[in-house]
């Protein structure tokens, strides 16, 4: 009799419905499809009564409102992540704080970076771009503004549970995560329904890239699907898949559309290679990628579950490991495809790029380091798992933050109608930000390497040179928090001082560059404080006091 | 009135203000946060070990013990920056 694991029946429902899927948005709903489309409007919009009216609904307000809130929740994590750093190395740094009934430690403060940074700004950029990008490839409008205006409060608010439930799990005996979880899936579920009526109102075929971001939308939903209906939720085995699926599905697939996209318009360049595309897509759907965490113990709980031990079968770790290592596939041709789109970059000084080209490099080296710490977890050696707390950060803020919010800075002018207030602060932020994820999180990576290997060696005493470094690197990572200080500065100053796109800038002067066209009479003074040298030329312009009178016609 | 570039002016006293900050008004702020660190350093040189008068007296800042908190208050002093630009933007004329 053939046994068929979980894991095997997990994947099976996953690729199946996004099989199913993607018959469905090619054939339509049969009969139903429109009484799905108005259904779904109604949903959107009339259902929800009043409480639309209390968001705009002009173009481009739904993905503004996305990238905005992405870029505060980014800072709050970096600066959660720092925190998180710093109480490693001296757990009672905030015990001052405790006056105040908060008594954080390294570990809530460094889980409640990871879920603040993943949930909120890593997913709400790729949402937001998502928002603009899926629209204009499908050359139609969004279904609803207002409404995806209004879920992104919903998200946040969300993402906020989530902050409160990384530092207490429980509180009057209701677990939090679960409320976080919950609001998480009902706005998730606004998003899909709004794009996917946008994309039945489409005026073309959908191009590759609006594919890419569409099933790392619902990839999430083929996640919950499969996970629930095999039970694998409830298993540490089970577990680890659906956080690898969610890796695989919603944050690549959804990454690679957004970047892919951005790459082109901020270089001004095509999109390399079509078959690069089909390459990333095909390859992230049917392989699991490695990026993140080598334990489930965060979907238990977010679902309010108890977190189960990994212990796969030799065949389902000869299954995973495999899949995991044909991820290098797809990463390989997202890469390539993205860096050779940006090369020659006849605007290589757009905001953003530096980002993209940043994550893209880190992109390959951090998989490896992934790859090893993954298949060493899975294996059950846990010869490695000291690197993993570094090499997971390092694939949130290496590679998916800088990929994602490069997208956001590429698109900005796009979305918002203006440009970045400015573009120097930006690199400032950008070589801040650089140096904190590299050369701080390398420090921590050297630190955890070496308190490894005093740990297989047997030795007891902690090494001085590891806690000195791993101080430098919590102290280097601060640059991170900077960075996105600057980065929401800029945003927000831009959104009402930006330079308008499209339009050249136009003084409301009378001075030219060397002249002032002076129209009647004023003082020297005045005449130097609205901006005139000792060299501008004063033009008198010609005035008549003749008495006017009627045009003849 | 925008009567110029840059500089906005009312009709009825004259007065004029720029528009453009110049860049040198920064090293007046720069110069004002050395100030009170110069203070804060001469201050624990000159009474080692006091606390800091005012500020000490609450409890949870008179244990500020751990060099986080200078982070931590940079890091506050950037999250007051964009709230205040939001604020300003937004109800700029």
């Amino acid at each position: 009799m053939i046994v068929i694991s979980d894991v095997i029946n997990t994947l099976a429902i996953f690729w199946l419905s996004a099989l199913i899927f993607y018959i469905l948005v090619h054939r339509g709903l049969w009969i139903f499809s429109d009484v799905a489309r108005t259904m779904g409007m109604f949903m959107l919009e009339k259902a929800l009564g009043p409480g639309i009216e209390l968001v705009e609904g002009r173009t481009g307000s739904a993905a503004r409102a996305w990238i905005l809130q992405s870029v505060i929740w980014m800072m709050i994590g970096a600066l959660f992540t720092f925190e998180g750093m710093w109480l490693a190395h001296e757990p009672t740094a905030l015990h001052s704080l405790s006056a105040w009934g908060y008594d954080p430690t390294a570990e809530t403060l460094a889980a409640t970076g990871k879920a603040v940074t993943a949930f909120g700004g890593i997913s709400m950029a790729l949402i937001g771009c998502g928002l603009h990008i899926l629209p204009k490839l499908l050359g139609t409008g969004l279904a609803s503004e207002r409404n995806a205006t209004l879920v992104s409060f919903l998200y946040s608010g969300g993402i906020f549970v989530y902050l409160v439930g990384s530092h207490d799990p429980v509180i009057f005996g209701i677990k939090v995560l679960v409320i976080g979880t919950g609001i998480h899936v009902l706005a998730m579920t606004a998003i899909v329904i709004n794009q996917l009526l946008t994309v039945s109102n489409r005026s073309g075929s959908i191009p590759m890239p609006a594919w890419l971001i569409l099933l790392g939308l619902m990839a999430e939903s083929f996640n919950l699907i499969a996970s629930i209906s095999t039970g694998g939720i409830n298993e540490g085995d089970g577990q680890w898949l659906m956080y690898r699926l969610q890796g695989s599905g919603f944050f690549f697939l959804s990454l690679a559309g957004v970047v892919l996209y951005a790459s082109s318009v901020g270089s001004g360049n095509p999109l390399w290679s079509k078959t690069l595309v089909g390459a990333t897509l095909l390859g992230g759907l049917f392989t699991l990628n490695p990026f993140g965490a080598n334990h489930g113990t965060l979907v238990a709980d977010l679902f309010g579950l108890d977190a189960g031990e990994l212990a796969m079968s030799t065949n389902d770790t000869v299954i995973v490991t495999f899949l995991m290592a044909l991820a290098s596939i797809p990463i390989i041709a997202f890469v390539a495809n993205a860096m050779l789109t940006i090369r020659d970059s006849s605007s290589s000084s757009t905001a953003g790029m530096s980002e993209i080209n940043l994550g893209l490099m880190a992109m390959i080296p951090v998989f490896i380091g992934s790859l090893f710490v993954q298949t060493d977890a899975v294996s059950g050696t846990d010869a490695i798992s000291g690197l993993s707390w570094t090499i997971e950060e390092m694939s949130r803020w290496a590679v998916l933050v800088p990929l994602s919010l490069g997208s956001v800075l590429a698109l900005y002018p796009s979305i918002t109608g203006r440009e970045l207030a400015s573009a120097e602060r930006s690199r400032t932020a950008f070589w801040l930000m650089g140096s904190a994820v590299l050369l701080g999180l390398m420090l921590s990576l050297t630190s955890s390497a070496i308190d490894m290997a005093l740990l297989d060696a047997g030795v007891e005493d902690p090494s001085s040179l590891s806690h000195e470094l791993s101080v430098a690197a919590s102290v280097i990572f601060y640059f991170a928090v900077v960075a996105m200080i600057l980065h929401c500065l800029n945003m927000v100053s831009g959104l009402f001082r930006g330079e308008i796109v499209g339009e050249e800038t136009e003084v409301s002067s009378s001075i030219e560059a060397d002249t002032y066209n002076l129209a009647s009479a004023t003082s020297v003074s005045r005449i130097l404080a609205s901006g005139a040298g000792m060299d501008t030329m004063v033009v008198p312009v010609g005035e008549s006091d003749e008495k006017g009178s009627a045009t003849d016609l | 009135m925008l009567w110029a570039s840059g500089v906005s002016m009312t009709n009825d006293d004259g007065f004029l203000q720029g528009e453009n900050e110049p860049a040198a008004s920064k090293v007046i702020i720069v110069g004002a946060l050395v100030s009170s660190l110069i203070f804060m350093i001469v201050y624990s040189i000159l009474y080692p070990g006091q606390d800091y008068p005012v500020i000490s007296d609450f409890e949870t800042f008179g244990s500020l013990t751990g060099g986080i908190w200078f982070f931590i208050l940079g890091a506050v002093f950037g999250i007051f920056s964009i709230i205040a630009t939001m604020i300003t933007e937004a109800t700029r004329e």
